[in-house]
């Protein structure tokens, strides 16, 4: 069963790899939270993963689960409030032309 | 055994392959609904790791989620529909090396680590349910309460924020925003 | 074979679903109209138009289809006869309805038209306003039941039917899911005279013959939802359950017909205010009264 485990950490691994990239990368605030979006899927399988395969009698794993749900649901909106709001001050919500976040 | 492998396989390729996607192309509307699809991939993840719950909650909320994202990107980006051929990236070498020692340090981790025994029977998807909930109303009640709370908030926050200011100078001619 | 007979049993309905539209709205009664407008369809040029976004564009109408499909595998027709009896089924109604979105803005955006655009994105606003009409009063219903098996919600019916039992409920999830359906007073994303045709403007010839059976089969799913939820599923004297449960489905489906033939097209921003400032405030009371009758009745 250990192959199963390994597999879902693999896979877990390589999407928080991708979110990374991209959260780094991209110049656009909504781009970046898909990046974020992507690192806390790879921490959601596994979340789920260890829950299933190392501690199922254990239900506080499921609830993290859903803990990680609602952070995702609370990124997006605050998120897009700021974007909006960025927007509606400069026009964009390129990170390029943020400078002006700086300290 | 292999047959759930098998499957946790394939949905986990499904995953990293729309992951990938979400940021190789260039047309707003598909790199959100690749990011949808990748996340509907991860919950039949959780499916094929007899999670039922849990798959079921994450395929139907990132449904709305990320379709949500989409009309803020096409909202958002200079060039929503891909056609310009403009590049939306900076600091790519960085953000490469960043993201390989990322899901490096996890794989090797994986590999490396003792996870000692491993269980081999999930509990019963009906079973899993009602435990789940006795988990949420009794001794985890305060951190889901926490998280309601939190979600509360960050929808107010998040208005606040987006609602336009209005300056006493120009408030005379801004009364369509009402 | 359950498989097999529901697939047909959801035929068959939404066969009889199209005589009876064609019925109300041209006043003749012609059984096979559906079978030969569909053939036609399949003789029609299907237009491509230019740049679209191909993977979309023919994606969509099979995606709403599937979806519908998906939906209706977890609602019984009787005590046996269901695909797939998960022990989440009524969340997983859900969240195979929740592609119903994505499906609609595939079709919007895909065909790279402005009317099938915009479509396209008033249903992103439909679904802020109904989604949470469709959940809240499933969770009332799953509350009484004690259960999200569809099969144990049908009998948790038996006696006093939901309909009775919490009628708000079923007003609301009634009008929600005309409005997921999106059908005749809610139709924003099709909007004939307005939008001329918006997500379907762009379709023809198979992919348009596609997309009729998917928004059918929506109905007719839709339609068994609020059987099995609301209306006691196969309970019924001396008919066989399968029975009762179809004809139950189809009385749904005919009234949202019905419905949509005498009511005018909703605007988007009144159908935005009634939901929320109406709307979930009276799915919250019904989720409270329901609980304090679980409660208190034994």
């Amino acid at each position: 069963m250990t192959l199963v485990l390994i597999v879902a950490l693999v896979t877990g691994a390589i999407l928080c790899g991708i979110g990374v990239y991209g959260a780094l990368s991209q110049t656009n605030l909504v781009m970046i939270m898909m990046g974020v979006e992507l690192i806390l899927a790879g921490a959601l399988v596994n979340l789920v993963a260890f829950w299933r395969f190392l501690h199922p009698e254990s239900y506080s794993g499921q609830m993290f689960v859903l803990v990680v749900m609602t952070v995702m649901a609370v990124e997006m909106a605050v998120g897009f409030g700021v974007a909006i709001a960025r927007f509606r001050a400069k026009g964009s919500v390129e990170m390029e032309e943020a400078g002006d976040l700086k300290g | 055994m292999y047959a759930q492998a098998f499957f946790v396989a394939v949905f986990g390729l499904a995953a990293i392959g729309f992951g990938v996607v979400v940021f190789r192309t260039s047309s707003m509307v598909r790199s959100a609904l690749a990011l949808l699809f990748s996340q509907t991939a991860v919950g039949c993840m959780f499916l094929a790791m007899q999670t039922e719950f849990l798959g079921v909650l994450q395929i139907m909320m990132m449904a709305t989620e990320m379709s949500i994202m989409a009309i803020f990107m096409v909202m958002f980006m200079m060039d929503p529909g891909g056609m310009g051929g403009m590049d939306m990236t900076h600091q790519k070498r960085f953000s490469i090396g960043a993201g390989v020692v990322a899901a490096g340090v996890a794989i090797v981790v994986a590999f490396w680590a003792d996870w000692g025994p491993v269980t081999a029977e999930a509990p019963d998807a009906a079973m899993q349910t009602r435990a789940l909930g006795m988990e949420l109303l009794g001794r985890s009640m305060l951190i889901f309460e926490t998280a309601g709370i939190t979600i509360l908030t960050a929808m107010i926050a998040a208005t606040a924020v987006a609602i336009p200011v209005q300056t006493t100078a120009n408030s005379a001619d801004k009364e369509d925003t009402e | 074979m359950n498989f097999v007979i529901v697939l047909l049993a959801l035929l068959g309905s939404v066969w009889l679903l199209a005589v009876v539209e064609g019925w109300t709205t041209t006043g003749r009664l012609r059984p096979a109209a559906p079978l030969l407008s569909g053939l036609a369809h399949l003789g029609r040029e299907s237009i491509v138009p230019r740049t679209p976004d191909r993977v979309f564009f023919e994606t969509a109408p099979v995606l709403l289809l599937i979806v519908a499909v998906l939906g209706a595998a977890v609602l019984p027709l009787a005590p046996t006869l269901v695909i797939a009896d998960l022990a989440t089924g009524a969340l997983f109604i859900n969240a195979a309805l929740a592609y119903v979105l994505v499906a609609l803005i595939m079709a919007g955006w895909g065909p790279n038209g402005a009317y099938a655009m915009i479509g396209g994105w008033r249903f992103l606003g439909q679904l802020i306003a109904y989604a949470m009409l469709i959940v809240m009063p499933i969770t009332a219903v799953a509350m009484r039941a004690e259960s999200l098996v569809t099969t144990v919600i049908v009998v948790s019916q038996d006696g006093l039917w939901n309909i009775v039992y919490q009628p708000l409920g079923f007003v609301l999830f009634f009008i929600a899911a005309m409005a997921l359906a999106f059908r005749a007073p809610f139709d924003l994303p099709t909007a004939p005279g307005e939008l001329g045709g918006g997500v379907d403007a762009e379709y023809t010839g198979v992919r348009l013959a596609v997309l009729r059976l998917a928004r059918l089969t929506l109905v007719i799913t839709l339609a068994s939802a609020t059987t099995v939820f609301y209306l006691g599923g196969w309970h019924g004297p001396l008919l066989p359950p399968w029975a009762w449960s179809l004809i139950k489905t189809l009385a749904v489906a005919v009234s949202m017909l019905l419905a949509g033939r005498y009511l005018p097209r909703i605007r988007e921003a009144d159908l935005m205010r009634w939901c929320w400032t109406l709307g979930i405030p009276l799915a919250l009371l019904n989720i409270i009264v329901v609980g304090l009758l679980v409660l208190v009745v034994p």
